[in-house]
């Protein structure tokens, strides 16, 4: 019994980091149906450049993860500005494409500033609490907080200001949107730049927890859109349930059935969810 | 009379392919070419699905990767002769895309392209780990040639190969055009262009899904199949998802519904990358840019840019 709640409160740690890549590419596929592969790697770009500040500029954990915030949000609008918006009226397989050019650029980047070596974020958090016979390190508690108080953040946004009342608008019904006197034009320049932010929350958490390396962005974005499978793609409480219920499944399976097969398991069970319920466990049918 | 410019065409580059292996002085260049029509027929299959019936497949690489493997295990373990390992290969391809395409057929869009992405990391993700069968992440290598040794062919020589290579992705186009023009391959095309109506008059649009997507497996199965003989030594990381996200690139960068297309897209990916090694480092960040210019610029693929020089030329002309 003890196993599995420790079982799950490791999934939960890195489902919290799947649901914030999810919910970046959530958004963006809601306003604009565009599968924006680049989100991983565009997270990993903001996980090497907080790893840069901290060691090798010598900033407070935590002025770096600030700076590398405000160089996502920019880096977020930029990307929507240069490739996403010549192609909006294309075929959907062209932006598709873009995205994975861009990906291919920004990998590209991250070896040309950060190298190929695997880089953990340093955070001197290393005790470890033990309740009720479950362990949980220091740092992973902090990513479980900070993960949730992001989500709770950006729901409130999407839910309650009027610039989310308009990216949910836009996602409904964009002529609609537009009738109603809605920027459409801003509308994924924000979108683009929050998500490209909670990526790059994401990007220090993955960083911190377990390292940093050249093809783990691909990695992760490619959980992302399990995730999105999972919740329904376009749905905030999708992103939210799914990213949960893939992590714990994946450290379920790690520590019950096969460490090796873990995503196998995992991805199995996106499949089968996607046979029972195709429009996802949140989705609207 | 446009009819015969494109026949007049495609003999050229037949002609051109034949004797490419006595143009090219170069012996990696003759590797590459081997290599580009290995990818001529899995762009080709790629082309069946992505192309013509508008459902974008992310698993082709992995497919390849079950070809290559099957046709060298069948060789390993049941002595299977070369040339009917090869021919197997794709037949086992086959049946793993039975399976793979039934659920995956059932959605559309970007949740079909997806899941058969997550197909590609679970093919990743078993040759990397069935060590016992696949050896892993190390690898088989001495996979044997077709023919005898000392048989009058000698396939080790790379200009063989190629001359092999060649007549099979021939084959596998001509056979590609014949089921686009064929009533399959029309409806394949109306499936792209409106699924909805086509359910409505009655075609089970479903069966003629499952047919591209079986059938893009086996063209990718035989690719595996013919590189593995080539390259006498397999690793799961040439089957990776990168591999598949270049089956793609090579329809898109083509021309995509189109059948030479693939053919040219083909060579260009492979060639591409080597041509853009004097970057260096930025050879990836050149090569996306690229990719992410060309989508902007030339939507339809280099055929489609030189079908409308051609087209704005005879236009001219007559005028």
């Amino acid at each position: 019994m003890i196993e599995i709640l420790q079982q799950i409160v490791n999934g939960v740690a890195i489902g919290g980091v799947y649901v914030l890549i999810a919910l970046g590419l959530t958004t963006v596929f809601g306003i604009l149906g565009i599968a924006h592969f680049a989100h991983g790697s565009v997270s990993m770009f903001g996980g090497y450049l907080t790893f840069f500040l901290v060691t090798s500029w010598g900033f407070p954990l935590l002025l770096a993860i600030l700076v590398a915030l405000i160089v996502g949000f920019v880096l977020g609008m930029l990307i929507e500005l240069l490739a996403y918006r010549p192609v909006r009226n294309a075929n959907h397989i062209n932006a598709f494409i873009v995205a994975l050019g861009l990906t291919m650029m920004v990998e590209g980047l991250n070896l040309q500033f950060f190298g190929h070596e695997q880089v953990v974020i340093p955070t001197n958090l290393s005790r470890v609490f033990d309740i009720g016979g479950v362990t949980i390190p220091e740092l992973r508690l902090y990513v479980i907080i900070a993960a949730a108080l992001l989500i709770i953040a950006m729901t409130l946004f999407v839910e309650k200001t009027k610039t989310g009342q308009a990216i949910r608008a836009v996602a409904e019904n964009r002529d609609a949107a537009i009738l109603m006197g809605v920027n459409v034009k801003t509308i994924p320049l924000v979108v683009f730049a929050i998500s490209t932010a909670l990526g790059v929350c994401a990007g220090v958490m993955v960083g911190s927890l377990f390292a940093i390396a050249p093809g783990i962005g691909e990695w992760l974005v490619v959980k992302g859109f399990a995730v999105l499978i999972l919740g329904g793609l376009g749905s905030i409480p999708g992103a939210i349930v799914g990213g949960l219920v893939l992590g714990v499944t994946e450290a379920l399976a790690a520590g019950f059935i096969s460490s090796a097969y873990k995503d196998v398991i995992a991805f199995v069970v996106m499949i089968a969810v996607l046979l029972l319920r195709p429009q996802g466990l949140m989705g609207k049918a | 009379m446009k009819l015969r410019v494109s026949h007049i065409l495609y003999a050229a580059a037949l002609v051109g392919f034949i004797l490419l292996p006595q143009l090219i002085t170069v012996k990696y260049y003759l590797h590459l070419s081997v290599l580009a029509l290995v990818w001529v027929i899995a762009a080709q299959g790629q082309n069946l699905i992505q192309g013509y019936t508008g459902y974008v497949s992310i698993v082709q690489a992995g497919f390849m990767g079950i070809g290559a493997y099957s046709t060298t295990l069948m060789g390993l373990h049941f002595g299977l002769p070369v040339w009917l390992t090869i021919l197997l290969a794709p037949f086992v391809t086959a049946l793993f895309a039975l399976f793979a395409g039934y659920p995956s057929l059932r959605v559309k869009g970007h949740y079909f392209a997806i899941v058969t992405l997550a197909f590609n990391l679970v093919i990743f993700i078993v040759l990397m780990h069935a060590t016992d069968l696949t050896q892993g992440e190390a690898g088989i290598s001495g996979i044997p040639k077709p023919g005898r040794e000392g048989g009058w062919l000698d396939f080790a020589n790379r200009e063989v190969y190629y001359y092999f290579v060649l007549i099979i992705a021939v084959a596998m186009t001509a056979l590609a055009a014949l089921i686009v023009r064929s009533r399959i391959g029309q409806t394949l095309i109306a499936i792209r262009q409106n699924e909805t109506l086509v359910g409505a008059i009655g075609i089970a649009a479903w069966k003629y899904k499952l047919f591209a997507f079986v059938t893009s497996a086996m063209y990718a199965g035989l690719a595996g199949a013919l590189y593995a003989h080539y390259q006498s030594f397999i690793n799961p990381e040439i089957f990776g998802l990168a591999q598949s996200l270049d089956a793609i690139l090579a329809v898109i960068i083509g021309g995509s519904g189109t059948i030479l297309g693939p053919v040219i897209g083909a060579f260009v990916v492979v060639f591409l990358p080597e041509y853009l090694r004097f970057a260096d480092s930025f050879r990836l960040i050149l090569y996306g840019l690229l990719l992410v210019l060309a989508t902007i610029f030339m939507p339809r693929g280099i055929v489609g840019v030189v079908g409308q020089l051609w087209a704005r030329m005879a236009g001219k002309a007559t005028r």
